[in-house]
């Protein structure tokens, strides 16, 4: 057991994907998790499928809506359920963004939910305030195409090669006090998002993809030791998981 | 803006649980870092137009300094 269940963290978009797989394995590992998602009957379901349902709570929200208030929405959790150990913000939508076809309102959804909300939560998580303090880390799901884009991406990678370097600048802040801020960058791992009508891959690309799809737990064990105290002494990185394809 | 809402604010701009009082001692809070003193100067930038750099943060020993440069 990596974890206690006074240890509590914070997993978004933890109703599929990695999210899901991310609480998933920070409850086997024995942590509490509050788990924020849009749908609540996706997060009931999440809460059959734990080792321990006891150490999970659900908290629905749209977290791409006033994302002015996130602050301190995280404030209400943090009275809610005390100081928090970590934070994984694995929220995100995608979607084709070809030059030809992309319009103002979409690229504004978009940065949203997979810039503007993570960082208004990491402002709310990163008041000393709502966390622990030293060995406090949070740890923010960017993409492979954040460092190396593949076309009609335009948008997704703005977002996320955005997030990597502001979540580098405040890795750097925040260290004063021994708090840990990481992003992790996955390339084409199978999740809801990826896979099916929403799929945005091209998945037959061998020299990409060497090993093909990877699953959510590839991408959620290497969330949970960012989390850790194993990781410690890691701080500011961006570690792309792509079975060694793209970078 | 009144001086209790400066107050009020001032708790937010150093992230502090200590209840800040206008007599608090900067020095004595162990948020008083860099950060903090960079949150003070944009603070007083944005809401108040007034200008300072960070050579003048030693200069400031209490939440009454802040806020006689806020002109309060």
């Amino acid at each position: 057991m990596e974890f206690t269940k006074e240890q509590f963290f914070i997993v978004t978009g933890a109703s599929s994907g990695l999210g899901e797989a991310t609480a998933l394995e920070l409850i086997k590992q024995g942590a509490s998790v509050v788990a924020i998602a849009r749908r609540e009957d996706k997060l009931k379901e999440l809460k059959s499928k734990c080792a321990n349902p006891d150490n999970l709570y659900i908290e629905v929200k749209d977290l791409s809506q006033d994302i002015d208030s996130l602050p301190d929405y995280v404030k209400t959790l943090r009275e809610k359920y005390g100081k928090f150990r970590g934070m994984a913000y694995c929220a995100g939508i995608n979607f084709i963004g070809s030059i030809r076809s992309i319009n103002y309102q979409d690229t504004l959804d978009l940065f949203n939910i997979d810039y503007f909300a993570p960082l208004f939560m990491a402002k709310g998580i990163l008041d000393r305030r709502n966390n622990i303090g030293k060995g406090f880390s949070l740890v923010c799901i960017s993409s492979s195409d954040g460092i190396n884009p593949v076309k009609g991406q335009s948008i997704y990678t703005g977002a996320k090669s955005a997030l990597i370097l502001t979540m580098k600048s405040i890795s750097k802040e925040v260290s004063s006090y021994g708090a840990r801020v990481n992003c992790v960058s996955p390339s084409m791992i199978k999740t809801p998002m990826t896979v099916g009508e929403n799929c945005v891959l091209e998945d037959d690309n061998k020299e990409k993809y060497p090993f093909g799809w990877g699953e959510a737990q590839d991408v959620s064990n290497m969330i949970c030791y960012l989390l850790s105290d194993k990781a410690k002494y890691i701080s500011g990185q961006n570690y792309i998981i792509d079975s060694g394809g793209e970078v | 803006m009144e001086r209790q809402e400066f107050l009020e604010k001032m708790q937010n701009v150093l992230q502090t649980e200590k209840e800040l009082s206008f007599d608090t001692e900067l020095e004595e809070l162990e948020e008083w870092d860099s950060l903090s003193a960079m949150a003070t100067i944009a603070f007083l930038d944005k809401n108040f137009n007034v200008k300072i750099v960070y050579k003048d943060i030693p200069s400031l020993k209490t939440v009454e300094d802040i806020a006689k440069k806020a002109g309060l």
